[in-house]
């Protein structure tokens, strides 16, 4: 609040309702440092009070006004002059004249509109405040007052278990499955991956979440990939018809909610990013996106009251999924699978080195799984991809 | 991972790293220690997790690997009693299984997830079912073989006081009942075994042997899972039978590894009780059929029978009656091991026959023991033994050959077992068996069998079971058409045929004329025997012979006919002789006539004088015709007169040619010595020989004795050798004295005192030497006799009057 410098004559405090029973968050800065913030949702009503206070005794402040704003905003790292507000909402607190002495001001915005999540990246921020200003004639005082913002989903009515057969011909055969296609931000992928054809030495499989952060559009599109998480799934080389199970629990990692085209300046989206390394360090992998979505905590809280040491959450081994019990199951999936996924390779033979095989860049490749790439991002399969 | 530098040795090496991975553990061990005093459990996880990250290494040899394992289990002991401890406290666990799968290597995670996981089990113990189950299927993402083992033993060594026990049908709920522990466990082995039979495929072939060494090393690991599904108390009979075997040889047999089937068949056998085995002996023997074609299958079935023989023997001891009793009525226990074995044999074309063999041994240890009634098991697998060679074709194998050693192991047991010569006649196959054996084995069987026959003294009693054994025995009792071209070793047919002798001895019927005919059958087979061998096998039918026959006079109250056959008998006897005749011998078919001679005296049947002169007379005839040494005619003479001096039942016709001949046959002995010697031994025939006419009594003919000794004094004269000349004066002189104590009145001492000075005269003058100082003892004795008998009070020492010393 340095920022008002000295010599002001008065003091903005806004005080929110609810302060300190208000479940508070911690918010990434644009500097990355966290900051504890008052949480609210979509549609809440924001009010409190605005107190200002004079710095000297008995002196007087004029002034042309006083107003209070709610925005939301996008800011572009690179582009730090245009601030893209979304929501902007504004009430006044007095008409112009003179304060004498220390004044509340009582506010209420009602059921809100908050359509996004705060969200920190790498070249985006979308951040919602609260903005005091005492309008002068000379310079404004003015106070800014962060929250938080978090978007909550119900359960998806779709939510398909990810499932794939990829290769590379005569060398790796894998069907991988993930039990669903949309996560909760405190969920467990459960999935398994089962070896089909082994020639090639593993070392071993890791699972990687990969955070894509799209700012922009047209020509002065950003594209930031962050590993967010690097998780070792598999140790040593399987042999044909083994399966390795897979559980990732995504409560430990800092992760935001998919989040598409907001306001047409930003995305963020994530990806499992399944990685087998060779004996010779060259790596094979195949990306896929995941929607991750927030729940509501309401039941959570209930539960945690309930939840004295004994009552465990049965979701944390429970879901694995069963080990393909006997072959002839397999077989069955089999099939489709592989109509699934052969047909977009024959369509494809021509590009087949670009889309199928691709060198990534620090790793000195000859080939690896990767598909994405060429048409896996913007048409992605269709029946992941709501 | 530290590097290392060239000049290391591969031992030197494996040191170093595994000194720096330890001291890592050591410093991590003790940062997990502090954190927990403190209570910082996150902390100490994090440190926890950084020391098991030492078990990623991939430069270890499974011993390094195994020490390193050691000591982070150990100090992974300490932090799960520490959890232990904070958790029955009242903290939450669920939330600490969350939190160590955030750990982002694999191999730390699991372990710590099942230290965790353990302690969740230990202090609540609703999921175990669930838990048990997660942990199993999540350490299937340790793919790396030795790193995977480890892992897995972790996981069986933990959950090893918690798994559930108890019986089906209880404990539906989360706490799990044995069918949950026998998946557990069955799942962790089946995985196990993939990781410990993929090591095999990894790196060089050059490198085959040293990891065949390091697999071998690992092999206990596996075997672990197995020792504790046989643990598991609520594992019954019928659950074994159905879930636990099946489970178990599935994955044997899949596996397709030798090394992994050969330890984990003999591995099922060791672990679970013999009970089972008992009742799953098909589907056992069965896989071993199917196992691949490097395993020693013989091993696996023959360690399988040997314990269950064992079984029924110690099962025999403990209850009453019979093994057979002690066995559930269901299992056919021979029948089974025996259809098994054929299947083993004809399935697997790789079997060595030499194992073959070896099943049937150890199936013929198995009908011993389990059945030791059952004699015709015993022939069967004779039976098949047999038929498996046909079926190959084969015809003889060499005694030194692996083959033959088997074989002959396999002949030789009936013989330990039984110790009875006559039930191992009872074996059909078993002759037929021995004909397999080329002719070095069967002699050595022979022997065997012979010992055994003579230290178990089994009597054959029937003309049947003499053909039996002697046809068993062939190879000693005849020349064999595959017998070696070489010169036979006197002393060693000797020994061998000593043997055979000592076996007719035992020949022995119950009744008499039964024993004649064992003696004829027997006389039947040994006579073809050649030379050689009738000289030692003949003699001892004669002399049964002789037995019999006097046990036809101790009969001759019951019987009687018994004259007639004791004819037979002698006339037996006299054709056997005559044989030892015809085979050349001299001496010996001698001495049988006149033992014969000494027999038919005794005897005395109906005709017996003309039978007994035909013995002499055949043994006079021998005398003359064949034996041309002069030692061994004066030993013959002296055997003749001896006999002659015994028998009394000659009239004088025969009695009177028989005397005078042998007088004539000493006196034409070639040697002066010997002449005199022979002479002298004559003059006995006169003195106590009998005869009809004497009434059997001695004949006491004075005369004709002198007659003798005057002939002796005569050639002695004749002898150039003065000390010779002494000698058989001093031995005539003590013929006289025995006389003249006899009382014969033809002896006077004058005679005595010319011989007595005859030797004084001459006795100085021999050249001092070790014989002349044997004569002179001899000589001093003889006169000492006297002496004594004339100083001794009772006797009447009127005698020796005027006697000269």
């Amino acid at each position: 609040m340095s920022f008002f410098g000295f010599g002001q004559s008065a003091d903005i405090d806004i005080c929110l309702d609810g302060q300190d029973s208000r479940k508070k968050v911690e918010v990434k800065t644009e500097d990355g440092k966290k900051e504890l913030m008052l949480l609210y949702y979509d549609g809440e009503t924001v009010s409190g009070k605005v107190n200002v206070s004079l710095k000297k005794a008995g002196s007087k402040l004029e002034h042309q006004g006083i107003k209070i704003e709610f925005i939301g905003q996008i800011e572009l790292f690179y582009d730090r002059g245009n601030h893209h507000e979304f929501t902007s909402l504004v009430k006044e607190l007095a008409r112009p004249g003179e304060m004498i002495a220390h004044t509340s001001y009582t506010f209420e915005f009602s059921c809100v509109e908050k359509p996004f999540e705060v969200y920190t990246g790498c070249n985006v921020r979308l951040r919602y405040f609260l903005k005091v200003t005492i309008v002068r004639r000379l310079a404004d005082i003015i106070k800014e007052v962060d929250i938080a913002v978090h978007t909550l989903s119900s359960y998806p009515e779709m939510n398909n278990s990810i499932k794939m057969e990829v290769g590379i011909e005569d060398c790796l055969h894998i069907e991988f499955e993930y039990n669903k296609s949309k996560y909760h931000l405190k969920d467990v992928i459960v999935g398994k991956i089962y070896f089909l054809l082994v020639r090639i030495k593993i070392k071993h499989m890791e699972i990687a979440i990969i955070k894509r952060e799209i700012t922009g559009s047209g020509p002065n599109t950003f594209t930031e990939n962050e590993t967010i998480a690097k998780y070792e799934i598999m140790d040593g080389a399987p042999v044909r018809g083994e399966s390795i199970p897979i559980r990732v629990f995504l409560a430990g990692y800092e992760l935001t909610p998919t989040m598409r085209d907001i306001n047409k300046k930003f995305s963020v989206r994530y990806f499992l990013n399944l990685v087998l390394m060779d004996t010779e360090d060259r790596r094979y992998f195949k990306q896929q996106e995941i929607t991750l979505w927030r729940k509501g905590d309401r039941l959570r809280k209930s539960n945690v009251q309930n939840n004295q040491g004994q009552d465990i959450s049965e979701d944390h081994f429970l879901q694995i999924v069963p080990h393909l019990p006997d072959s002839s199951t397999v077989k069955a999936d089999d099939k489709e699978i592989f109509t699934g996924v052969r047909s977009p390779t024959n369509d494809e033979d021509v590009s087949t080195s670009d889309t199928f095989l691709e060198n990534t860049p620090n790793d000195n490749l000859i080939q690896h799984m990767q598909r994405e790439a060429g048409d896996g991002e913007q048409n992605s399969n269709p029946e992941n991809d709501e | 991972m530290p590097a290392t530098s060239q000049q290391l040795s591969p031992v030197e090496e494996q040191e170093k790293l595994l000194d720096d991975a330890l001291g890592q553990v050591k410093v991590n061990a003790f940062q997990v220690k502090r954190c927990l005093d403190k209570g910082k459990l996150m902390d100490a996880l994090k440190h926890a997790s950084a020391m098991l990250g030492e078990l990623r290494t991939s430069l270890l040899s499974p011993k390094s690997y195994y020490e390193l394992y050691m000591a982070i289990t150990d100090e992974l002991r300490h932090m799960e009693l520490y959890l232990l401890d904070e958790f029955q406290k009242g903290r939450k666990v669920t939330d600490l299984y969350e939190l160590v799968q955030y750990a982002g290597n694999i191999v730390p995670r699991l372990y710590l997830l099942i230290t965790v996981g353990l302690v969740y089990i230990k202090s609540n113990s609703g999921l175990k079912r669930d838990i048990l189950n997660d942990l199993v299927e999540m350490c299937r993402g340790v793919q790396h073989p030795l790193r995977g083992l480890f892992l897995r033993n972790y996981l069986l060594q933990c959950t090893r006081n918690v798994l559930p026990d108890s019986p089906e049908m209880e404990n539906e709920d989360g706490n799990g009942n044995v069918r949950d522990s026998i998946n557990f466990v069955l799942m962790n082995f089946a995985e196990m075994n993939k990781l410990w039979v993929r090591m095999q495929h990894q790196g060089h072939s050059r490198e085959k042997q040293n990891r065949e060494k390091e697999r071998e090393e690992l092999r206990i690991l596996v075997g672990t899972n197995l020792v504790r599904l046989s643990q598991l108390e609520s594992v019954t009979m019928e659950k074994y039978q159905k879930i636990v075997l099946p489970g178990i040889l599935e994955q044997v047999v899949s596996c397709k590894d030798a090394i992994a089937q050969e330890y984990l068949m003999e591995c099922i056998i060791q672990v679970f009780p013999d009970e089972f085995h008992l009742q799953t002996l098909n589907p056992f023997l069965k896989s071993c059929a199917e196992l691949e074609t490097g395993v020693n299958v013989k091993n696996i079935v023959i360690s399988l029978m040997e314990r269950l023989a064992v079984f029924s023997q110690r099962s025999d001891g403990v209850g009453s009656g019979s093994g057979e009793d002690n066995f559930p009525s269901n299992v056919q226990l021979f029948e089974v091991f025996s259809d098994q074995v054929a299947s083993i044999i004809s399935n697997r074309q790789d079997l060595p026959v030499e194992d073959m063999v070896s099943l049937q041994v150890a199936l013929v240890n198995l009908a011993h023991k389990c059945y030791p009634d059952r004699v015709d098991y015993v022939d069967k697998v004779m039976l098949n033994s047999t038929e498996v060679f046909a079926r190959l074709g084969m015809e003889r194998f060499e005694a030194n050959s692996s083959v033959g050693k088997e074989l002959q192991k396999l002949l030789r047991i009936p013989i330990d077992n039984y110790n009875n010569l006559l039930t191992v006649l009872k074996l059909q196959h078993y002759a037929t068996l021995m004909e397999h054996l080329d002719y070095n084995g069967r002699k050595l069987l022979s022997i065997y069998i012979l010992n055994n026959a003579l230290e178990s003294e089994t009597v054959i009693s029937s003309q049947e079971q003499v053909e039996q054994a002697l046809n068993l025995v062939s190879t000693l009792v005849s020349d064999q058409p595959d017998q070696p071209k070489i010169e036979v070793d006197i002393e060693e047919l000797a020994e061998e045929q000593g043997l055979l002798s000592r076996f007719i001895h035992q020949f022995k019927s119950t009744s008499s004329d039964q024993q004649y005919l064992v003696l004829l059958s027997a006389r039947k087979i040994l006579g073809a025997g050649g030379a050689l061998r009738i000289k030692h096998t003949l003699p001892p039918l004669v002399f049964q012979a002789y037995q019999l026959a006097h046990k036809y006079k101790d009969l001759k109250e019951e019987d009687s006919m018994w004259e007639k056959k004791c004819q037979k008998i002698f006339q037996f006897t006299h054709s056997t002789i005559t044989a030892l005749v015809k085979a050349e011998l001299a001496e010996l078919p001698l001495r049988l006539f006149l033992q014969g001679a000494l027999a038919i005296n005794q005897i005395g049947f109906e005709n017996h004088e003309t039978v007994a002169y035909e013995f002499l007379s055949q043994a006079f005839s021998l005398y003359e015709d064949e034996i041309s040494d002069s030692k061994a005619q004066l030993a013959a003479i002296t055997l003749i007169v001896g006999t002659l001096e015994q028998i009394s039942c000659f009239s004088e016709e025969n009695a009177e040619p028989l005397r005078t001949q042998c007088a004539l046959a000493a006196s034409k002995l070639l040697k002066k010595p010997d002449q005199c010697r022979g002479v002298a031994t004559c003059s006995h025939l006169f003195w106590s020989g009998k005869s009809l006419a004497s009434n059997r009594e001695e004949t006491h003919d004075g005369k004709r004795v002198v007659e003798c000794l005057k002939k002796g004094l005569r050639i002695a004269k004749q002898c150039m050798d003065i000390s010779v000349q002494v000698q058989l004066y001093v031995e005539l002189l003590n013929h006289y004295i025995y006389f003249f104590e006899k009382g014969n009145d033809q002896i006077s001492v004058q005679v005595l005192n010319q011989v007595v000075g005859k030797i004084k005269e001459e006795l100085p003058n021999l050249e001092s030497s070790d014989e002349t100082e044997q004569i002179t003892k001899h000589f001093n004795n003889t006169l000492e006799h006297v002496k004594s008998r004339m100083e001794s009070p009772e006797s009447e020492n009127v005698l020796y009057e005027g006697i000269e010393i």
